[in-house]
């Protein structure tokens, strides 16, 4: 049998096949411009306007009407933050353990379909049930309590399912290996299993920190607003937080006001460009005696 | 080496070692007790405390969902099924004294017609997922084929930054910018389509941009990340055996991608579709600042201002108040149990497609500790 | 045995006298297995094994994938215990103490009767402390002569070269020999009795399962092993007596020289020639 060159027709064919190839991936990455495009498009309107008036005064100083700083607004955004952290992290985390660890099949499989379900109910949904129950049934009024709960029930299933998804993924030999070595149970799930998740659950716990401090609508009728320094009393006292202006003040009329709104914008942004560069790089540091 | 207790293994019968080994098993004794029974307590508190953790989300589900339902109940009976096919949303007069109806007391006037909040639900998101699917589709083709595990790395850094940016400020950004943008860009073409039936939909004044466009087009853009990344993560599954032998066989790379790797997560993508749904199906600010949250009529073109019903929710909840009788809140607590009802046969819906993939992502950032 | 006897006394932990009367009692066997039958729902995984283990000798278990020897020997240390649906009947005296046996404590059984896996499995923590978190967990050495140890079993397996230089790095940069190696070691830090492996070398390279072998061939008397292979040779080279399984029964159990030389049933003859397997 003699050597067969491609015929005329089958290069040509070549030749268009190697063209839809190109067309086709050119789509692709006109399809991540359209990812990028948008980011760089938001920032930039957001900093463009707000950094020309953007000043001190803005750590320094409540918000006086629809004018001033947004002192109050930050330290607010900053205690919610930490309850939501405390509350909905020692919940999920402890749920996301149970649930890869020790629930019976059945009921694991309940449990993993509430997280589910919970992680999918919107959140204005949870804020409104929230401001019926919370806020006028337990006459909690608007308060850091009401807020803090409505937010952790919002954030909880993406924490407690990334704590199951990363334990998950330890390999079962590493545990064994644990178990053989007589160790206990509750040491092998610390430095073991824990350990190899961490990375996980701290991306898990991090984006429900970026999640809370980014929602609007269960905040306006749990935390109301206040142009006041947050008070220690959790309940019964209105509480700043830094998505209210942006919401109120963007199309207010006057300057001051979509300034404030501007301003907002910009920490926020800044504030969750931040979490997320923590949580890359905490889960670099973590991931050092990690298997590749 | 002399000075260290020998222990086990390579020192046996060596006299030295017994009384090394004496000193350390001192330490053993000393230490078995006390270490032995904390070790067994925090053993079994363990799994108790964690199992009360886990019980929490399901029992925040459950009173989230009893209290809206109880919340929403006389709303249900008294609406009916008007509530789903009539257009009037209005709280009814403050003043005259409220009527009995089904034994439940309304303002006089009061009529709750959700259809144009539930179509215009539906219209905005599927706008979204026109806008999103594509895009992550192939932007996910692009980071698994074709970019070094550093770019896609910043790739995926970027859909973790569109899943933090809050959903204000894309309100923000479309009511401010997108929408203007798009109002004036395509203005001449919406005043120069021809007015026939389907094309006459994409036909109208375009305003300052507020409308059905600019809400679907921001609420896209906020989905992408949860469709890129999971499709992403399946596209990842596709065994590298089988592009190897497509490549084998002659197959160009975008061959590959086409009767190789779509064929094997055709399936996974449609899921991931659905969690895009629901995700746009719930998002309330976004919309709010860009749709022009009209009440009561459904959009005439693309252009038009609409609502949807988690923007109603927000937007109606502090005029609701005014009505003495509470019927108003009752009847935003129906749409929120509507809104409930949908986004979960959408969220099932992806589950069971998603199933036999078991997926590493959680609202678009990845978490896999491998990666 | 009089070395591995004088072993037996210095390492018991129970004292010397409850380890001489132990010793007297089981009749220097490291484990005596009776009757037992393990099943995984109502499957029956392995039936009917009688076995004794002599104190200090190296036994091999063979037989074809799926007889049930990985089984077995995760009985020996309870490792099957956590699996759903597991259940087994008869009795497994380790050093004349029944494990199964109510007052057994499952941690220190473990510690006493370690093992390695098919796979190296390091923990996700510094090589060093790989290594140390056995010993401090069961407080087996005070703090400061931790180190020490370290070093002393890096060296038993004859890692510490290798490693010295970077005790506090990720073991996963080790390679695959290195990291078997490495876990052998952290099991010989908690001073076991008796140490299973299943299959250990399996997914390493010729030069490092010979590493291993003659490591193993080292321990004895002092350690008593039991290995689990598929390797035939392997047995040959360290095995001072064979156990031949299949379908979930012991099939014939003796010196490595008979099982080898002059199997008595057709099956181990059949298997030892390699007609199937």
């Amino acid at each position: 049998m003699s050597h067969k060159a491609d015929t005329i027709q089958q290069r040509a064919n070549n030749s268009r096949r190697s063209r839809v190839d190109k067309v086709m991936w050119a789509l692709c990455y006109g399809g991540l411009l359209t990812i990028v495009v948008p980011i760089v498009w938001i920032i930039y309107q957001v900093v463009a306007r707000a950094l020309p008036h953007i000043s001190m005064s803005v750590f320094t100083t409540n918000t006086i009407g629809n004018g001033g700083g947004l002192r109050q607004a930050i330290l607010g955004t900053v205690i919610l933050l930490i309850m939501v952290g405390t509350m909905a992290g020692v919940t999920g985390v402890g749920a996301g353990i149970y649930i890869s660890q020790f629930a019976p099949k059945r009921v694991g499989g309940i449990l993993r379909g509430a997280i589910e379900i919970l992680a999918g109910v919107p959140s204005i949904v949870a804020g409104f049930v929230g401001y019926i129950t919370l806020v006028i049934e337990l006459h909690w009024s608007f308060s850091i309590w009401a807020a803090s709960f409505v937010l952790a029930a919002i954030v909880v299933p993406y924490i407690a399912k990334t704590t199951e998804i990363s334990l998950r993924g330890v390999p079962l030999a590493m545990r064994e290996s644990g178990q053989a070595l007589g160790l206990a149970d509750s040491l092998v799930l610390r430095k073991i299993l824990l350990k190899s998740a961490s990375p996980g659950i701290v991306t898990g716990l991090i984006l429900a920190l970026a999640i809370s401090v980014g929602e609007t609508a269960p905040l306006l009728y749990t935390a109301g607003w206040s142009t006041t320094n947050p008070t220690f009393s959790l309940s019964h006292s209105p509480v700043g937080y830094l998505t209210y202006p942006i919401w109120t003040f963007y199309d207010y009329p006057i300057k001051s006001a979509s300034y404030l709104a501007l301003e907002s914008a910009m920490i926020l942004i800044m504030l969750v460009i931040g979490l997320i560069v923590v949580s890359h790089v905490l889960r670099r540091i973590l991931s050092k005696h990690l298997p590749e | 080496m002399d000075s260290l207790p020998r222990l086990a293994v390579n020192q046996a019968g060596d006299t030295t070692s017994v009384s090394g080994l004496g000193s350390v098993l001192w330490w053993r004794r000393a230490w078995v007790k006390i270490g032995g029974t904390w070790t067994k307590v925090s053993d079994r508190a363990t799994p108790a405390v964690t199992a009360i953790m886990a019980v929490v989300p399901f029992v925040a589900l459950i009173l989230i969902g009893v209290f809206l339902f109880k919340e929403a109940f006389p709303a249900i009976k008294v609406n009916g099924v008007n509530f789903l096919t009539h257009s009037k949303w209005s709280v009814g007069s403050e003043y005259a004294n409220p009527i009995k109806k089904s034994g439940v007391s309304i303002p006089v006037g009061a009529t709750y017609g959700a259809w144009p909040l539930v179509l215009g639900t539906l219209e905005a998101s599927v706008l979204a997922l026109i806008v999103a699917v594509p895009v992550s589709i192939l932007s996910a083709l692009v980071v698994v084929e074709k970019l070094s595990s550093r770019v896609s790395h910043w790739v995926g850094a970027c859909l973790e930054i569109l899943v933090g940016i809050p959903s204000v400020i894309y309100g923000l950004w479309g009511a401010l910018t997108l929408g203007p943008f798009l109002s004036h860009h395509l203005g001449w073409v919406a005043s120069h389509v021809p007015n026939v039936p389907i094309l006459r939909f994409f036909r109208g004044p375009t305003y300052n941009g507020e409308g059905l466009l600019t809400a679907g087009v921001v609420l896209g853009i906020m989905i992408i990340p949860i469709v890129a990344s999971t499709s992403r993560d399946l596209m990842r599954q596709v065994p590298q055996s089988l592009k190897d032998g497509g490549r084998a066989l002659g197959m160009t790379d975008s061959e590959i991608a086409l009767k190789i790797v779509w064929p094997w997560v055709k399936s996974g993508v449609v899921g991931a579709t659905f969690l895009g749904l629901g995700r746009a199906l719930g998002e309330t600010m976004a919309v709010l600042m860009t749709s022009g949250a009209v009440l009561g009529t459904t959009a005439h073109s693309i252009f038009s201002n609409m609502n949807t019903i988690a923007a109603t929710i927000v937007s109606q909840l502090d005029s609701a108040q005014t009505d003495g009788t509470g019927f108003a809140v009752r009847s935003l607590a129906e749409l929120g149990c509507l809104l409930i009802l949908i986004t979960l046969v959408c969220n099932v819906g992806a589950k069971l497609l998603l199933r036999r993939f078991g997926t590493t992502t959680v609202a678009g950032a990845t978490i896999a500790a491998n990666e | 045995m009089d070395i591995s006897t004088r072993a037996k006394l210095k390492d018991r932990p129970s004292g010397p006298q409850g380890a001489l009367s132990d010793l007297v009692a089981s009749d220097s066997k490291a484990v005596s297995v009776k009757k037992i039958t393990g099943k995984f729902k109502s499957k029956t995984i392995i039936q009917g094994i009688d076995l004794d283990i002599a104190d200090g000798s190296i036994t091999a278990i063979v037989g074809p994938s799926g007889c049930g020897k990985s089984t077995f020997l995760r009985s020996i240390n309870r490792m099957n215990d956590r699996i759903p649906g597991w259940s087994l009947e008869g009795e497994i005296s380790v050093f004349g103490q029944d494990i199964y046996g109510p007052d057994t404590d499952l941690l220190s059984l473990r510690r006493r009767v370690g093992m390695v896996f098919q796979r190296p499995n390091p923990f996700p923590m510094s090589i060093e402390e790989n290594i140390s978190c056995g010993i401090k967990a069961h407080h087996l050495a005070p703090r400061s002569h931790i180190k020490e140890i370290v070093r002393a079993r890096l060296e038993e397996v004859g890692l510490w070269k290798a490693v010295s230089g970077r005790l506090k790095e990720s073991p996963f940069q080790l390679s695959g020999g290195q990291q078997q190696l490495l876990c052998l070691a952290r099991a010989l830090a908690v001073q076991p009795e008796i140490l299973l492996l299943d299959e250990p070398t399996s997914s390493l390279d010729p030069i490092s399962t010979q590493q291993v072998e003659e490591l193993l061939r080292e321990f004895v008397p002092e350690l008593t092993i039991v290995i689990v292979t598929h390797n035939l040779a392997q047995a040959k080279r360290v095995a001072d007596s064979v156990a031949f399984f299949m379908n979930g029964t012991l099939v014939e159990f003796g010196t490595a020289t008979e099982i080898f030389e002059d199997p008595r049933f057709p099956e181990t003859k059949r298997y030892i020639s390699g007609s199937f397997g």
